[in-house]
């Protein structure tokens, strides 16, 4: 999946289950902090991930992945 | 299968508030648990098994498969907390006398919070299902 795809692909499904418009997703931005997650539903967030991209984050790797751009490299790293 | 008193390994809860009497680990992710509806069961009313009976059976299952790692590494059960019940939905309540069977998958993790997907059955019709999120309190 080229980049451009997947970052399309990631803020649609993120701005769909958290209830959020795909432009307030931004590279730069917070993840927990536009999508307003807490840390219940934080694990929503990883579920969705894993189901949507087959790419499961471990915790260890979670509190690395702040921003949206963060997100993005993650799964372009390991998205098949 | 785990039956009965050694289900005490898996999980802190004592009668009467027992709520499963089987245990069957099929993978750190994944287990089958059952339980019979007695008589004198606490959630039991009008000699049906309540809502919160049903819960607290998907709720102590969740606690068994953790607890089931902490059994293998020869340490005691961690007290669990549910921290959210989404999409449930309960179809009819069990009548005395008869077992549930109760599948559940860990479908993620993070930060030390699990989200489990559970189905339960009685006589291979589904009774419940819903999605729990739990979280071990850690010593």
């Amino acid at each position: 999946m080229e980049k451009i795809e997947l970052i399309k692909k990631v803020n649609e499904v993120l701005a769909e289950e958290f209830e959020k418009e795909v432009e307030e997703l931004s590279p730069e931005k917070n993840i927990k902090q536009t999508l307003e997650l807490d840390s219940l539903s934080l694990v929503d967030m990883v579920a969705l991930i894993e189901n949507e991209f087959g790419v499961k984050i471990p915790s260890a790797d979670l509190v690395k992945v702040q921003t949206f751009e963060q997100l993005y490299d993650y799964l372009a790293e390991r998205v098949k | 299968m785990i039956y009965e008193q050694d289900i005490y390994k898996l999980i802190p809860q004592r009668p009467p508030i027992v709520m499963i009497d089987g245990f069957d680990g099929i993978s750190p992710t994944e287990a089958h648990t059952t339980l019979t509806v007695k008589p004198d069961n606490i959630f039991c009313q009008d000699g049906k098994l309540q809502e919160p009976g049903i819960i607290e059976h998907i709720a102590q299952s969740a606690a068994a498969l953790s607890g089931y790692a902490d059994f293998l590494q020869n340490e005691p059960p961690k007290i669990g907390y549910i921290g959210e019940i989404k999409k449930c939905s309960i179809n009819d309540l069990p009548n005395v006398g008869r077992q549930l069977s109760t599948h559940l998958q860990i479908v993620a993790e993070a930060m030390g919070i699990k989200l489990l997907q559970a189905e339960v059955t009685v006589a291979g019709k589904q009774v419940a299902d819903c999605a729990m999120k739990i979280f071990l309190r850690q010593e």
